[in-house]
């Protein structure tokens, strides 16, 4: 890609944005342009100037504004996002949405509730609990806004049986390219009503418009849970596992895998004390209580079956929620497995059919042997969806040059296998190349839309279809790779 | 502008080490309450990273997110790398000191302790010297309230632990925190002429002390409350009553891992005891800590007051806690809230002090 040409807001630009937010809240000093910048992926940029406003009308001002001195927008949740979305590669403003972060209804007898872009995860479903409700949200639910989740279609380890952010999206309003402040979807738990174009703003990755209020159906909060860890000798057993139990069918809440590294890596970073194993799968089931003894039941046959050396099984909720704590620390937990390297965001949520779920993991220990790099594996196996990690030394460049082609290898496997580049986390920059592979003939229809949608190419812009210039360009790490 | 900076170069695995991931902005009391990402835990890991990379030059607005950590530690206990952000952060401080990044409040404080060996700047600061088995580190905060002192001291006598008292001189954990290099180890000269254990027990008063001479001095040292905590079966109290809310200082519980020992006086001492919604190893900063009061004494005000509405939550009659500079945080911090909802201000008191009553 030839270099990016830069769209900050001009001087007079940034005058009338300190109009519209107040002085307090816009920054261009040195400190918030650098750290917004950076996100939780491998990629930075860094933006122009940095705003926080606190309803949609200014936000319209805004964008209206940008249109007018034609200077890119970047919405942004908490920074969470861990393919470069939030990347300034054409500089511009960031819109910090952390701000707009009420929670504005909660309707149990509607089944719905309605909140700012800038509500964290965590705290809605804080809420929603006394009501005997939640919204599954990803590992970062504790710092991860709506806005963002709904942006990236982000979703976690209990999208086999509660779907993903998209599933609960009823309705929406936003700031659309061009400035106008529009609503989208309903109040209703089903609608037939045209274009669903609440539907098609999830996942958008802040390149369609800025979401200004959500909409979301809730799930009613399970009477009991129960979990059993599974530990075998060979991750693939666990793979096999995997697809036996859905083809039971058994519809766990979560069930989860993690490779040898993933365990020691886990270990060392928290108390959980998991046996040292070649494959684990952390398996849950969540409903009546009853259910949930027959079906953990059958799963323990089904893992003892495939060889599983060891099957523990608790009801006790503490446990349960130090397991999934670990869990969910897994990215973290990677990088100080060893010191000295560092984890990166790479072929990092690939989906394949689940029955596939075994040739990708013995596909990828191959990679990882082929290419002399360590990728631990891990991931939401009962959905497919699989995580690698490239633990490396970020500031030499022969680790990257070696990483890209042990990506490039995974996603082809990934491809062939009938997946997906990526499962939750989005595209953005670091899936993009792969990602034009995959979706070849949908991308002209996007870019028809995204046209259709933002003439003047404000929002986001060159990102997922439109970003050229693969995975080893704009990265945060010290480091700089040829081609 | 090419700078070296050889503090700040010793932490750079752990600014590698951190994914970024955010998680510590959940529990940063500075991000929470300033809401920009240059305030939280990450931001500060960015900024370090940035000026040893020399991507940014040292200016205002980085030493202002610099100083404005108050040292809590609570991100390093969140962060799922282990991190060790609240390092990285003091040795950006040592480079942005040297640079000239010095608030006159900071100037001053060093400048008191320079020339009286204490914070207040009061040269007769001190107790007399006595002798005994065991050697009390009373620190600056709990010899500038000497009634209070002496009848820590009688308390300490009346449970059977005799101690002996010298002429102390700061040991300089406000200049390690704020990131005065040079100030720090001429202190540390001063105090270890001064510091003569001589195998002796050492106990301290302050949890701030209590870390620094662990750290710096002597890894042995203890705190009151451990010792009253291990006497507390012998021990013959007056009945107090009353529901009472605990705050640990988080040099007590994050730093030295003292949670359990003040809760089991309170409730020998017969009080009950409510918790906020955040207590223990997760407790939220009062706003005092890090030397954030002499950078930015507004946000230290904020943190004090969400801390008091977090204990107005609870209900507690009192908040108790065990830290002097929290004690006083935490006293403005009522007065604060009292005087913009329009209520009695709960009252705040030094475990210590109540000890003393309830053994009087």
């Amino acid at each position: 890609m030839a270099s990016i040409p830069l769209r900050n807001p001009s001087p007079e630009a940034l005058e009338k944005l300190s109009r519209i937010v107040g002085p307090e809240r816009i920054r261009t000093t040195p400190a918030e342009l650098y750290v917004y910048a950076f996100n939780a992926g491998m990629h930075r940029a860094m933006p122009g100037a940095v705003v926080q406003p606190m309803d949609p009308f200014q936000i319209s001002a805004i964008v209206s504004l940008a249109n007018e001195y034609n200077f890119v927008i970047i919405p942004r949740g908490s920074g969470t996002s861990l393919c470069g979305h939030t990347a300034a590669v054409a500089g511009g403003l960031v819109i910090d949405l952390q701000g707009m972060n009420r929670i504005k209804e909660i309707e149990p007898g509607d089944l719905i509730c309605v909140v700012e872009p800038g509500v964290v995860c965590d705290r809605l479903n804080a809420a929603l609990k006394k009501h005997r409700f939640f919204i599954p949200g990803p590992a970062s639910s504790e710092v991860a806004t709506l806005g963002g989740m709904v942006a990236s279609n982000s979703s976690g380890d209990k999208a086999l049986k509660y779907g993903a952010t998209r599933d609960y999206v009823l309705g929406m309003e936003a700031v659309m390219p061009t400035g106008e402040i529009v609503r989208f979807g309903t109040r209703t738990i089903k609608n037939s009503s045209g274009y669903q174009m609440e539907k098609l703003m999830v996942g958008m990755e802040g390149t369609l418009g800025i979401i200004t209020e959500i909409t979301l159906r809730m799930a009613p909060l399970p009477q009991k849970t129960a979990a059993c860890v599974a530990s075998f000798e060979h991750l693939s057993q666990a793979g096999r596992t995997v697809a036996e139990i859905i083809g039971v069918p058994i519809l766990p809440v979560q069930l989860e895998l993690m490779s040898r590294a993933c365990i020691e890596a886990v270990n060392k970073a928290t108390k959980l004390n998991l046996p040292p194993a070649g494959g684990m799968l952390l398996i849950a089931c969540d409903g009546h209580p009853e259910a949930v003894r027959t079906e953990i039941e059958a799963i323990r046959t089904i893992c003892s079956r495939n060889e599983a050396f060891r099957v523990d099984y608790t009801e006790d909720p503490k446990r349960i929620d130090e397991l999934w704590k670990g869990r969910k620390q897994m990215i973290p937990s990677l990088s100080a497995l060893k010191p000295e390297f560092a984890t990166v965001m790479l072929a990092d949520d690939m989906a394949v059919p689940i029955s596939r779920v075994p040739e990708a993991i013995v596909g990828f220990e191959e990679i990882e042997r082929q290419y002399d790099i360590l990728i631990p594996t891990y991931g939401h196996a009962g959905d497919g969806n699989l995580h690698t990690k490239v633990l490396l030394d970020p500031e030499n460049p022969d680790h990257w040059k070696q990483a890209e082609r042990a990506v490039e290898s995974i996603y082809d496997l990934v491809l062939k296998l009938g997946g997906t580049v990526t499962g939750e986390h989005g595209v953005a920059m670091s899936k993009a190349e792969y990602f034009k592979k995959e979706r070849a003939d949908s991308i002209p229809f996007m870019r028809a839309i995204k046209h259709a949608l933002d003439p003047r190419n404000i929002m986001n812009p060159y990102k997922i279809f439109d970003w050229d210039d693969g995975f080893l360009s704009h990265l945060r790490y010290p480091v700089e790779v040829s081609k | 502008m090419n700078r070296t900076f050889d503090d700040l170069a010793k932490q750079k695995l752990e600014t590698i080490n951190c994914t970024m991931c955010g998680y510590c902005k959940a529990v940063c009391p500075v991000f929470i309450d300033v809401g920009w990402d240059s305030a939280s835990p990450r931001g500060r890991m960015t900024l370090a990273y940035g000026l040893l990379t020399g991507e940014i030059e040292p200016d205002i607005s980085i030493a202002d997110r610099l100083f404005q950590c108050t040292n809590c530690t609570d991100c390093m206990r969140r962060c799922p790398s282990g991190a060790k952000c609240p390092e990285v952060v003091r040795a950006a401080r040592r480079e942005m000191v040297k640079l000239g990044f010095v608030r006159p409040a900071q100037q001053a404080l060093v400048g008191n302790i320079e020339t009286t060996g204490n914070i207040f700047a009061d040269p007769e600061l001190n107790l007399p010297e006595q002798d005994g088995p065991n050697l009390l580190f009373i620190g600056c905060q709990h010899l500038s309230r000497p009634n209070a002192t002496k009848k820590t001291i009688r308390l300490l006598d009346r449970i059977g632990i005799q101690v002996g008292i010298m002429t102390e001189v700061c040991c300089g954990f406000p200049l390690d925190v704020m990131g005065f290099t040079e100030a720090h180890a001429a202190q540390k000269q001063r105090f270890e002429d001064r510091f003569r254990a001589d195998g002796r027990p050492v106990i301290t008063l302050c949890p701030s002390c209590l870390v620094h001479l662990r750290e710096h001095y002597q890894p042995s040292t203890s705190h009151i409350l451990q010792e009253i905590d291990r006497r507390l079966d012998t021990i013959t109290m007056l009945p107090q009553s009353g529901t009472v809310t605990y705050h640990d200082p988080c040099d007590l519980s994050r730093g030295a891992k003292i949670i359990d020992e003040p809760r089991r006086i309170l409730k020998k001492m017969g009080y009950d005891l409510v918790e906020m919604s955040t207590s223990g190893n997760q407790s939220r900063c009062c706003g005092g800590g890090g030397g954030i009061l002499t950078w930015d004494s507004e946000i230290s005000d904020h943190l004090s007051r969400r801390r008091i509405e977090e204990a107005v939550a609870t209900g507690a009659d009192m908040i108790v806690t065990a830290c002097a500079t929290c004690e006083q945080t935490l006293k403005k911090g009522t007065r604060m809230y009292a005087e913009q909802s329009g209520t009695q201000p709960i009252p705040v008191r030094h475990l210590l002090d109540l000890l003393s009553k309830a053994l009087a």
